[in-house]
């Protein structure tokens, strides 16, 4: 592994390096005090101190709504054309990188889905070590996802550590070179520890179903969906079509769905098979520490906190988890 | 091919089976995989251009011809404005999705198919199924039931089939409007007193259940009296599967999603699991 020092005063000649091979975004605090990863235009540094972004990197690999099929009576349906060009995402926490490590379980694969696939392939992600604050809970216990970075900056005193962990991190580096030095300093300990465990414990125990700690969760819920829409491994989606006015064309639709709405097990005819808040209250639970389908039994909650910060009834998830008593502050 | 992109196909024939129940065959490219290699109780996604895509289990036997029967009841956002449709008219789809009935775990078995309403669809793909091959398995009971004389799809394969021996058959209506006379040994009971009369042997049969969720419950239990064991008892289950791939996460029963790891699913697989059955 490649490593190299960067002084903090050279990490605006770093971005504009970096900016040569494509748009740089990174976590950027708005006039409205909200913290969103950006663009960095030239001269705009990240705000690497913020704790976390309000929205995770998942909006720009699935976008909350988006065409995802033409349609015309000549073609059938088409996908439409993705644009090529690199994005590089700038000072990204280990538990968002382990978050997209969890989309690309989802999307790629066999039958990658082609938009995602294809946004996946030019995006190239930067991540950078960060200091947990109490809504954090990467630390309570290890995940078997993997938080994979092309280049990983480690905060050390005056500067960062710059690491490489791809072949598209070696040629950054080497682009790079003119504002790095040679790294004569330890690597800190690396922040990424808690992800890429071989024995973490696939699912966390699971109170009864009926039992009080869910009725008070379900009583608090408010249904508004924002832990879901902050989540970076929260990725239900909605499938619209609407057809063109000329009636021989149509496109489709797919936005970013929550399962903390009536509407989501809705079927035909209007039956609902999770009809009470509880029921879907416990469904969003079990999605993230039981895991679905070919994910059975992956823990796809990676701790970012966003949901405990984004509730507006303060419901904490790793309470139900156990977590509380196990290290979660 | 990928799964994402629906293909097209031709609607060559729309036979109407009840009020609002219509089989339509579609026409697809001779050899393509959506017609020629699906199981019974597998689904496919089925888009009507411009108004939308659904998940629709298949009602018969795979062909090598490119054409499939779809059972569709005109009911939701496009099965309503695809009532409006004709022979010629243009639709897509994409599939096949899912885990269908396990088929090779039936040979040498008895068989119980249970079908309450349009749940006769995709039974009547895994009835075709075992037919193709009927000297494999044991004695074939259909035991079907709907909420009226009229409402009883495919009456006449079955009656025939009963006719030929091939099959047993009992039926059952909630409601005796009219034309109950003309439906031999037709019964006003609901379906789980069917299994009253029925005599199994528990370690040689299977039974293959599809209807609307509110039966499921009573099936189940009336099997089990008859000490059946759960992982003898399959069920196909209806869920919202709106990518059909495992990815949208509309269509999750407790920890499975039914797009992948169903819609077939044995009743083992689902104990314990709330709102598994409805």
């Amino acid at each position: 592994m490649v490593a190299r020092f960067l002084e903090i005063s050279n990490l605006k000649a770093l971005l504009n390096l970096l900016r040569q091979r494509g748009p740089v975004h990174g976590p950027l605090r708005g006039a409205d005090g909200v913290v969103r990863f950006a663009s960095l235009t030239r001269g705009v540094l990240p705000d690497l101190s913020a704790s976390r972004t309000m929205l995770p990197p998942k909006k720009y690999l699935l976008y909350p709504r988006e065409r995802i099929l033409t349609y015309t009576d000549h073609e059938g349906y088409r996908v439409p054309a993705e644009p090529g060009l690199p994005l590089i995402l700038f000072g990204v926490h280990p538990c968002d990188l382990a978050g997209v490590n969890y989309l690309d379980k989802i999307f790629l694969g066999d039958d990658p889905d082609p938009l995602y696939s294809a946004r996946r392939a030019r995006l190239i992600l930067v991540g950078s070590s960060c200091i947990p604050d109490r809504f954090c809970s990467c630390h309570a216990s290890p995940s078997p996802l993997q938080a994979l970075s092309d280049l990983f900056l480690h905060t050390v005193d005056g500067g960062f550590i710059l690491t490489s962990e791809s072949a598209c991190g070696d040629e950054l580096l080497a682009r790079m070179q003119s504002v790095l030095e040679e790294c004569t300093m330890d690597v800190p300990e690396d922040t990424r520890r808690f992800f890429g465990s071989t024995d973490a414990v696939p699912v966390i125990a699971e109170p009864e179903a009926t039992g009080p700690e869910w009725q008070e969760c379900a009583d608090h819920c408010l249904g508004c969906g924002a832990c879901s829409v902050c989540c970076p491994t929260c990725s239900c989606f909605d499938v619209l079509e609407f057809g063109g006015l000329d009636g021989c064309s149509a496109e489709r639709v797919r936005q970013w769905d929550n399962c903390l709405f009536k509407g989501h097990a809705q079927v035909a005819g209007g039956l609902s098979f999770r009809k009470d808040r509880a029921e879907r209250f416990r469904y969003r639970y079990w999605h993230k520490y039981g895991g679905f389908g070919p994910l059975r039994d992956v823990v796809s909650c990676v701790g970012c906190g966003r949901c405990r910060v984004a509730c507006p009834t303060g419901i904490d998830l790793r309470q139900l988890a156990g977590q509380l008593d196990k290290g979660g502050k | 091919m990928n799964s994402s992109i629906p293909v097209s196909a031709v609607i060559s024939a729309i036979r109407p089976l009840a009020q609002d129940v219509s089989l339509y065959t579609l026409q697809t490219e001779p050899g393509n995989l959506a017609a020629s290699s699906f199981l019974a109780g597998q689904f496919l996604e089925l888009s009507l251009p411009g108004v939308g895509e659904i998940p629709v289990s298949y009602c018969g036997y795979p062909t090598k011809d490119g054409s499939i029967e779809l059972c569709i009841r005109h009911i939701g956002h496009v099965t309503i404005p695809l009532k409006t449709s004709a022979a010629g008219n243009v639709v897509a789809l994409r599939g096949p999705f899912g885990v269908g009935f396990p088929m090779s775990a039936y040979n040498g078995q008895d068989l119980v198919l249970i079908a309450g309403g349009l749940g006769m669809a995709p039974l009547r793909s895994l009835l075709l199924t075992l037919l193709a091959r009927r000297k494999r398995y044991g004695k074939i009971t259909v035991l079907y039931g709907a909420r009226d004389a009229e409402s009883l799809l495919f009456l006449d394969e079955l009656l025939e089939l009963q006719r030929q021996g091939a099959i047993a058959l009992s039926l059952a209506v909630d409601r005796t409007d009219h034309g109950l006379a003309n439906v031999p040994g037709c019964r006003i009971v609901l379906l789980p007193e069917l299994l009253d009369q029925l005599a199994i042997d528990p370690g040689r049969t299977f039974a293959a259940v599809c209807g609307p969720p509110v039966v499921y419950p009573y099936l189940v239990s009336a099997l089990q009296v008859m000490a059946l064991p759960d992982d003898r008892i399959h069920l196909s289950l209806e869920r919202r599967m709106k990518c059909g791939v495992g990815r949208c996460g509309h269509c999750a029963v407790g920890r499975y999603l039914c797009c992948v790891d169903g819609p077939v699913f044995s009743c083992a697989q689902l104990a314990g699991i709330e709102g598994a059955l409805g």
